[in-house]
């Protein structure tokens, strides 16, 4: 496993059936060597994109090519990538070794040459010891861990995982999440990854791509969508966020959002009806006196308490409710229903989005 | 499970049921065992004599043995087309292979004696009459029903993720039939080829009509047996055809009980 990765190249594809347009229009580079992660709600058309990558799914427009070399119409038996299937797939009448084996199997290799690159592709799951087990006899992370193996015993070009982690309960996920990342640094493949799961996508992917009702709304790296989104289905898909709408006036630092008598500096480009993504943590109480660059007045509506931190809801005469999200340990103030606070931004956490189209 | 007891009534038509079903079979083995020269039951004491005559006896012998052998071949022409059949239809899945699998199901939906009078024709034509060939193809294509029966069921119960998954490694479509699919269904194979050996091994109306000097089934042979002379071997041979019988069936019952496990 030391041949490096290999590009792909999405060049406008779409898939419809009759009249139901599954994906439209996608076109997406990914580098070799990249994690790239699709996500997505469900029926937003990122298994669909991985399926035609895979060569399961015939597009009905555009071209997929591998290094340049166009593979639209090859069948999935010859595009050589592997895959981890969403409920891993593994053959339940094989034991762990030789569903590893298999892909050397089809692949015609010798005894010898294939029990190497199985016990090679086991170490590096950490299941050396398993070998002999059945798929049933193993727990659902290690299963996974079979599927990872199995995937990439034969060199692929591509690893392409369909919700890998799905199936797992929280804990272990987490875990499987970190152990996923270090795999993907030591064999330096390219690795396409389809998951709903908005934390593992951050956690995970050098770029996350994001679709909704089949198109492709945002690519970027995690930190440039989660700070910049481009749309509201973005900011609110890609962790928690206030919406304020308002008139929109370019200025010197970027926009003046008018709602009402009161006014909100911001990013932003554009003069006009707008709508500001305002992230729940990057709003703070103000204590008395301090200034910031917006300053909003309102009441404690409710609170919870998270663990990490608290949950408010501030109801503000100018802005309507926002949420606010405070670290415990820092809170100046023990929370109340009717408290009255001060809440304090700067321009930098508010930022304009484009809504998005129907 | 708790509910009510069936009352005497439902009790007893049961039993009047289960009686009515097995007790034909079960006079056959006092019968089989007579010390009587004709079809009787047992006069002074047991005899194993007709189970000894059958088994020394040419004729009984031979039939036999072309009954294994008709079974054994049209069972193997059953289990590969029936089972390529219904991988066929699995996979295509459209409207056009359920009429395909409804039309596999006729030759247990017609009446065997058309079935037979259509073979006759047929056969005659072809110069397959009274031929071992001729039985076989016939009990075959009258066999594949129960195969693409149990191996549809098997398939239903198939994930198909587990074909993407070897396509996806690059395993070829044979591959995938032979490491993946067959594996995964071979408890609907064996039992689909249980039930087109017992089919064959027991049917006669087909026979009657495409065989007469040179092919003798034991079916027939007891036929012809009780249309010349009552001779208590033929209760020894109806005791041989329900013990097979009953074996392949507890043999069915044991895989698929295993398969469960």
């Amino acid at each position: 496993m030391s041949a490096a990765g290999h590009a792909l190249s999405l060049q406008g594809i779409g898939k419809r059936y009759g009249d139901f347009v599954a994906v439209r229009d996608a076109s997406l580079e990914v580098a070799s060597g990249e994690f790239l992660t699709l996500l997505g709600p469900s029926g937003s058309g990122k298994t669909t994109i991985l399926m035609m990558v895979a060569g399961f799914v015939e597009p009905t427009a555009g071209r997929i090519l591998l290094d340049g070399r166009d593979i639209t119409d090859l069948p999935p038996e010859r595009r050589e990538f592997g895959m981890v299937f969403q409920g891993y797939a593994l053959f339940p009448h094989m034991t762990v070794a030789e569903n590893v084996s298999f892909p050397l199997r089809v692949r015609k290799l010798g005894r010898a040459e294939r029990d190497t690159k199985v016990r090679a592709a086991l170490d590096l799951v950490q299941l050396g010891r398993f070998a002999d087990r059945k798929p049933s006899q193993l727990s659902g992370g290690q299963q996974q861990r079979v599927a990872l193996a199995r995937a990439l015993v034969f060199d692929p070009a591509l690893l392409l995982l369909d919700e890998p982690l799905s199936a797992l309960d929280k804990k272990l996920r987490a875990e499987l999440q970190e152990e996923l990342k270090a795999l993907h640094r030591r064999v330096g493949r390219t690795f396409i990854n389809v998951t709903h799961d908005q934390e593992e996508a951050l956690s995970l992917s050098d770029r996350i791509a994001i679709l909704n009702h089949g198109n492709l709304v945002q690519v970027g790296t995690p930190e440039a969508l989660y700070e910049r989104p481009a749309t509201r289905f973005v900011a609110d898909f890609l962790g928690k966020s206030n919406f304020i709408e308002g008139d929109a006036v370019v200025d010197a630092g970027g926009i003046t959002l008018r709602r009402g008598g009161a006014r909100v500096l911001a990013r932003g480009t554009a003069d006009g009806p707008a709508v500001l993504s305002l992230r729940p943590e990057k709003i703070v109480l103000l204590p008395d006196g301090a200034a910031e660059d917006n300053v909003v007045g309102g009441r404690i509506a409710s609170w919870s308490y998270l663990g990490t931190g608290y949950g408010l809801v501030v109801e503000t005469p100018d802005l309507g409710p926002i949420r606010v999200h405070l670290p415990a340990w820092r809170a100046a103030v023990a929370p109340a229903e009717g408290l009255p606070v001060r809440l304090g931004f700067s321009r930098d956490a508010a930022v304009a989005v484009l809504e998005d189209a129907a | 499970m708790g509910g009510y007891r069936p009352g005497w009534l439902n009790g007893a038509v049961a039993w009047i049921t289960v009686i009515y079903l097995i007790l034909p079979i079960t006079i056959i083995l006092p019968v089989s065992l007579t010390d009587q020269r004709f079809l009787s039951l047992p006069y002074h004491e047991l005899s194993a004599q007709h189970y000894v005559r059958l088994l020394t006896t040419p004729a009984w012998t031979n039939a036999i043995l072309q009954s294994a052998w008709i079974a054994t071949a049209s069972t193997l022409l059953a289990v590969v087309l029936g089972t390529l059949c219904a991988i066929g239809c699995w996979r295509l899945s459209r409207r056009s292979t359920d009429l395909v699998r409804a039309l596999m199901l006729l030759p247990i939906i017609i009446p065997s004696i058309a079935y037979a009078i259509g073979l006759y024709r047929y056969f005659a034509g072809l110069g397959l009459l009274d031929s071992f060939l001729g039985v076989v193809l016939a009990h075959g294509v009258t066999g594949m029903p129960y195969v693409v029966i149990t191996v549809s069921t098997a398939l239903a119960a198939f994930d198909p993720r587990l074909e993407s998954a070897a396509r996806g490694m690059g395993a070829s479509l044979l591959q995938t039939l032979r490491w993946v699919i067959l594996p995964r269904i071979m408890p609907g194979v064996v039992s689909g080829a249980i039930f087109a050996f017992i089919h064959s091994w027991d049917e006669l109306v087909v026979v009657l009509f495409i065989a007469s000097r040179r092919v003798f089934t034991l079916p027939r042979k007891i036929w012809d047996g009780i249309n010349e002379n009552l001779d208590p071997a033929m209760a020894a041979v109806a005791v041989l055809l329900v013990g097979m019988t009953v074996l392949l069936l507890l043999l069915d019952l044991t895989l698929r009980r295993r398969r469960e496990d």
